[in-house]
């Protein structure tokens, strides 16, 4: 009896102790990591203050990397969007392991294996409701519709994935990039009619549109150039797809924006446009006032710098050929 | 009896006019088509003066509008034209062959065959234009169809019955297969988001020049084989004692619907209703005579497939419909319409 009642102790002991040891990190973490309250479209969600292991799924991947940022874990981005991220960048979301290819498609099991100590998610609402309570019970879990204004979403992003350092030397270059746009071609913007143009991948054969989102929102918006936008409560102009033959009315527009690559040449959906004849015979493009703008993203304030870039080398050329 | 008054094919069938006046209606019908054809120049989704249109065609210069004229709407009408056509004399076969009045095309697999070889083009192949898919659409269409004659054909000869299930069973495994290409490639998913609503925008002329070799060799044997059909709608033995082979002129029209189909849905993509409800019009005109069943669906279905585009382009202005979201629209209810009077056209 005594003998195993002692035995029973020191099994009971040594099973202390070695609870004690597993559990060290984990209780020891948990109990020392400070942590913060931020908002998001999924409401107020207590967050590490400064996490080790973010998971990023949908669109909060290219902006937190553009920041700065390095998850662990990622949903997959199309081809054509890691050819226009730097390659830096590109090495850190490749770095990072793949949990599938879209939002609604996450390999959960992969996801948990991965402990993460937060995750940040952009996606439609109706993918993340069939995903919420999976994600949250894995980790805090912070979630933006895709209806969030960029620069809120940015901020949000940076403060919950604690790279505001990143983002604010980003936003005080933004601010100083659009106030010397502004400057620098006060009469043009105030004087002229421009249009922006698009044509996407999936856009049907035989049609482009005008394009009213996307980087054209920071040219209308933040430096105040005028380009046609609908009317309030309609569908944005860009949902709508025109003929061909409707590229003719363009010719009521001082100048075109239209879509080119890193390197200025016409983006491949957009190829077809430029090659039509109504195209050539518009008045602003054979008065070279049809102007290629490179766009690589507009959902972070690195992409969008480079745009502003882009825009203001194309302005320049502007009264030289009037 | 005068060739005005209608006259009673045999007991059971609808009354049907004499040749005179199936020979006028072919000409009203000739001259609504011609119509249209005029209108699909003029009207579109930009106002264009007629003065414009008419310079566009005739004194032509490097005006934006005249563009406008000669690069769209000039092709489209023409594609409009050449694959109505094609769809109709499809349809009009189709229902002949498999002795089914409410066959189309693509109950022989063809629409399956060409949407999976296109979803294969795009999506494993990364072809993007329709210049490029068109072959890949062609071929699919006449490798399923082919492979749908093979299946339907059992020691007896071919079965219409057998050929139409083997063709909704092939049809149901290319459209499982396709979707899975789809859903696992975006680009794929893309292209056939646009190719699969049927449309003859974009499409320029050039890309019927590779097809209407081939059409022009289906349209010869649609001709030749209208005698032979006409003796098999009464069976094969009967059609046999009258000296008809109807394996050769099942497999003979088989050929010509399929190049047909095949090459009409490879340049504008599925079409609804077209193939189904003009040859079904025709033989409700006409009565069960195949040649001038071909002859009425070969004019009627440019009527509906032109007709539809044009209404395609003002409804929704400033944007536009795809001409077989129209035919589906008009088509749908003329067809219950047609299906539900009291006399429905046998074959």
């Amino acid at each position: 009896m005594t003998t195993t009642r002692l035995l029973t102790a020191a099994l009971l002991g040594a099973a202390l102790v070695l609870s004690a040891c597993g559990g060290d990190g984990d209780d020891a973490g948990e109990t020392t990591v400070a942590t913060r309250t931020v908002t998001a479209d999924n409401g107020t969600v207590e967050v590490p203050a400064d996490p080790q292991r973010v998971v990023t799924i949908g669109n909060t991947t290219l902006p937190l990397i553009d920041m700065g940022g390095a998850p662990v874990g990622v949903t997959d981005v199309t081809a054509s969007e890691l050819s226009l991220i730097p390659e830096q960048q590109k090495a850190t979301f490749q770095a990072a392991t793949s949990l599938g290819s879209s939002g609604d498609q996450v390999d959960m099991e992969k996801l948990a294996a991965l402990k993460p100590d937060l995750i940040l998610a952009q996606l439609p609402d109706s993918e993340f409701e069939q995903i919420a309570k999976q994600l949250d019970s894995i980790a805090p879990t912070l979630f933006w519709g895709l209806d969030v204004e960029w620069k809120t979403f940015a901020g949000a992003l940076a403060e919950a994935g604690n790279v505001t350092d990143g983002l604010s030397g980003q936003q005080a270059a933004f601010t100083a990039k659009i106030a010397t746009i502004q400057q620098t071609y006060a009469t043009l913007i105030k004087d002229t009619s421009f249009v922006n143009v698009d044509r996407w991948a999936s856009s049907d054969p035989g049609t482009f549109s005008i394009a009213d989102f996307g980087c054209v929102e920071i040219a209308q918006g933040d430096i105040g150039m005028t380009f046609p936008e609908a009317a309030a409560g309609a569908d944005p102009l860009g949902w709508t797809s025109l003929p061909f033959e409707q590229i003719a009315g363009l010719s009521k527009y001082d100048v075109i924006t239209y879509p080119v690559d890193a390197a200025g040449r016409p983006t491949e959906p957009f190829a077809p446009v430029v090659a039509t004849n109504t195209w050539k015979a518009l008045p602003a493009v054979q008065s070279g006032r049809a102007l290629g703008v490179f766009c690589p993203g507009n959902n972070s304030y690195g992409p969008v710098l480079r745009y502003l870039d882009s825009l203001d080398a194309a302005l320049a050329t502007l009264p030289a050929k009037e | 009896m005068t060739a005005l008054a209608l006259r009673r094919d045999d007991p059971g069938t609808v009354p049907v006019p004499g040749s005179r006046r199936r020979s006028i209606g072919l000409a009203v019908a000739l001259g609504t088509l011609l119509l249209l054809l005029v209108l699909s120049v003029m009207v579109g989704s930009t106002a264009i003066a007629p003065s414009v249109v008419w310079d566009a065609l005739f004194h032509p210069a490097a005006d934006i509008d005249q563009f406008a004229i000669r690069d769209y709407r000039l092709p489209r009408t023409v594609v409009g034209l050449v694959v109505g056509v094609a769809l109709g004399v499809a349809g009009a076969l189709n229902q002949a062959v498999t002795r089914n009045p409410l066959a189309d095309p693509g109950i022989l697999g063809v629409h399956a065959g060409a949407s999976f070889a296109v979803t294969v083009a795009v999506g494993l192949f990364g072809i993007r234009d329709i210049g490029g898919y068109l072959w890949f659409a062609f071929a699919g269409a006449l490798i399923v169809t082919l492979m749908v004659l093979a299946l339907g054909s059992t020691r007896q000869g071919q079965s219409p019955v057998v050929m139409v299930l083997a063709g909704v069973c092939v049809g149901a495994v290319l459209r499982g297969a396709g979707s899975a290409l789809e859903l696992t490639n975006p680009a794929a998913f893309d292209a056939m988001r646009s190719w699969n609503a049927g449309s003859i925008v974009g499409r320029p002329v050039d890309l019927l020049w590779p097809v209407l070799p081939f059409f022009a060799v289906a349209l010869v044997l649609a001709v030749a084989v209208s005698g032979p059909l006409d003796a098999m709608a009464l069976g094969d033995e009967l059609a046999a004692a009258q000296g008809v082979r109807p394996a050769v002129t099942r497999i003979l029209a088989i050929v010509a619907l399929t190049l047909l189909a095949g090459g009409g849905t490879a340049i504008a993509g599925p079409i609804a209703f077209v193939g189904l409800m003009v040859p079904h019009v025709a033989r409700w005109i006409v009565g069960p005579h195949q040649r001038w069943i071909f002859a009425y669906s070969l004019l009627l279905a440019p009527i509906l497939l032109l007709a539809s585009d044009i209404l395609g382009r003002v409804v929704m202005h400033p944007s536009e419909i795809p001409v077989g979201v129209v035919t589906a629209f008009v088509g749908a209810p003329v067809l219950i319409a047609l299906v539900r009077r009291s006399k429905a056209s046998g074959l």
